[in-house]
């Protein structure tokens, strides 16, 4: 019961306090570039949980069983890069091949993530940090849902914004970029929520 | 020879100015406003961004033929993640201290989209030459943009630029500029704003420096328009002036017969 | 195992990702497109996720003006 406790806290605290756009910065491009209409940020954010998940519960075991054995922890970048590209394209094709509603939903996302550093960013910190599996695996999911989190309620901000009526050269990027900083410090107020809790 | 000189300083520049990576392309964003909480920081990641860049770049123009068109975006991504783990190695074993600031932010390089969009975009067609220099450009650029990031969250975050922490063969000293301590640690004055030295002040940073060059890039527009219309309306009067004189010659002409 | 057993099989590892990549890559770009997903883009135009219909992202506004 304690284990469970302190896994759903550990997947809560990667989810908000350490917000993966917000406060450790992974996934921008896809944060300030798809997230214009909150149908395409979900459709980005589901896909990134999936193919996150799918990575973390590929890297760790690969890290742990082989590579470190092998003497060759140096190799695990790219081990992983290989991972995760090989998962995006594998799931593409999948997605392509047997499932059009599928792919009209999902399908021009998958080839953008190879590129998204949350899921190398993640599949690297569950291993840099030395994480067990379960806290890599609560790490993954609380990242992957917070980055949903996120995109999905930044989209929605930023459809009203650009109906707004912003300085001229602040439309676009700039005022998105602004918005987000507050969403920051909304965020920095829910810092030392766990820390009173053993983790 | 000459024309040839000033092409591949122009090669040069553009990445600084006119293709900056960072402020024009918006891309590479993630390292941007994670690591420039420090100017030595900023400067630590442009460096070893800009090592893998030429490299990969070099590598894969030298390797353009060789590549079969379908299979370039695996071959690149493997290229670029093996310079990356020779960097980390290196990073690790001599400069300890950058190693653990950046953290996984090395990693990230391999799937920075400048190296690989360069990988694609400019060497996969130019000669080794024009993409190490391609590369020498946009690497600098890059860190140039960092820099500047770096030194508005560092100044005005912790009220002061300390050097020494990360690249410790400089002896630690810290030049104070809104924030001053005296050698017995009593703080003369403090004006610095501590919100720039966290995540919000990355968002903001990089989001006013958008908006100023947003800015400048309107202006010019608004003036090229400006000489544009005021151009279009002399010549109308030129055109209308001359047609004036036309016709009255004509009428002279016309009395005269 | 020993150590230089891990090593084959780390390296045999290396080379079925880095092939499973290539060969999934490849045949993904050659798979066709199914039916009816051929335009889709991300189309930052048409959006209806809002009432505001003076937003000039509104979908009701693209229609018109089309």
């Amino acid at each position: 019961m304690e284990q469970f406790i302190a896994f759903l806290l550990a997947i809560l605290s990667s989810m908000l306090i350490d917000n993966v756009v917000l406060s450790r910065f992974y996934g921008i491009c896809p944060f300030l570039g798809v997230s214009r209409k909150t149908k395409s940020s979900l459709g980005m954010g589901i896909a990134v949980v999936f193919v996150i998940m799918l990575a973390t519960l590929i890297c760790w075991p690969l890290y742990h069983f082989v590579l470190v054995p092998a003497g060759i922890p140096f190799m695990d970048t790219v081990v992983y890069i290989l991972v995760i590209a090989s998962l995006v394209q594998l799931v593409g094709l999948f997605i392509k091949k047997y499932s059009p509603s599928l792919y009209k939903s999902l399908g021009i996302y998958l080839p953008l993530i190879t590129t998204n550093c949350a899921v190398l960013g993640v599949a690297q910190g569950n291993t840099d940090q030395g994480y067990t599996f379960l806290q890599a695996i609560a790490n993954g999911l609380g990242t992957s849902i917070g980055f949903l989190l996120i995109i999905v309620t930044f989209s929605c901000i930023r459809t009203r914004l650009d109906s707004a009526n912003t300085p001229k050269a602040f439309k676009g990027l700039p005022i998105a970029l602004i918005t987000a900083a507050i969403m920051a410090i909304a965020l920095m107020g829910l810092q030392g929520l766990f820390s009173g809790l053993a983790l | 020879m000459s024309r040839e000189k000033g092409q591949t300083k122009a090669n040069f520049l553009k990445g600084i100015f006119l293709e900056n990576p960072l402020f024009v392309s918006i891309l590479g964003t993630c390292p941007a406003l994670a690591t420039t909480k420090s100017l030595e920081a900023a400067i630590g990641m442009g460096l070893l961004f800009t090592i893998v860049l030429i490299c990969s770049n070099v590598l894969v123009s030298a390797l353009r033929k060789l590549i079969p068109e379908e299979i370039r975006t695996p071959a690149y991504i493997v290229i670029i993640a093996t310079f990356v783990t020779m960097v980390k190695m290196f990073t690790n074993a001599f400069l300890p201290e950058l190693y653990s600031t950046l953290g996984v932010f090395i990693s990230l390089i391999v799937v920075n989209c400048i190296v690989l969009g360069r990988a694609e975009a400019y060497a996969s067609k130019n000669t080794v030459f024009d993409s190490f220099i391609d590369g020498v450009g946009m690497g600098v650029g890059y860190t140039l943009a960092l820099m500047l990031m770096a030194l508005f969250r560092e100044v005005i975050g912790s009220g002061m630029i300390t050097v020494g922490n990360i690249f410790t063969f400089i002896p630690k000293s810290s030049l104070p500029i809104l924030k001053c301590v005296s050698a017995e640690g009593d703080v003369i004055y403090d004006y610095s704003i501590s919100l720039f030295q966290t995540p919000a002040g990355a968002f903001i940073v990089f989001g006013l420096i958008l908006a100023t060059i947003a800015f400048i890039q309107n202006r010019k527009k608004e003036l090229a328009s400006y000489r544009d219309r005021q151009e279009k309306i002399r010549k109308a009067q030129e055109a209308k002036e001359a047609a004036l004189k036309a016709a009255q010659t004509n009428n002279v002409e016309g009395g005269n017969k | 195992m020993s150590q230089t057993g891990y090593l084959i099989l780390a390296i045999s590892i290396i080379a079925a990702l880095l092939i499973t990549f290539i060969v999934s890559f490849v045949l993904y770009r050659r798979t066709p497109v199914p039916k009816g997903c051929e335009n889709i883009k991300i189309n930052e135009e048409n959006c209806s996720a809002c009432q505001n219909k003076e937003c000039q992202f509104h979908v009701s506004r693209n229609e018109e003006d089309k």
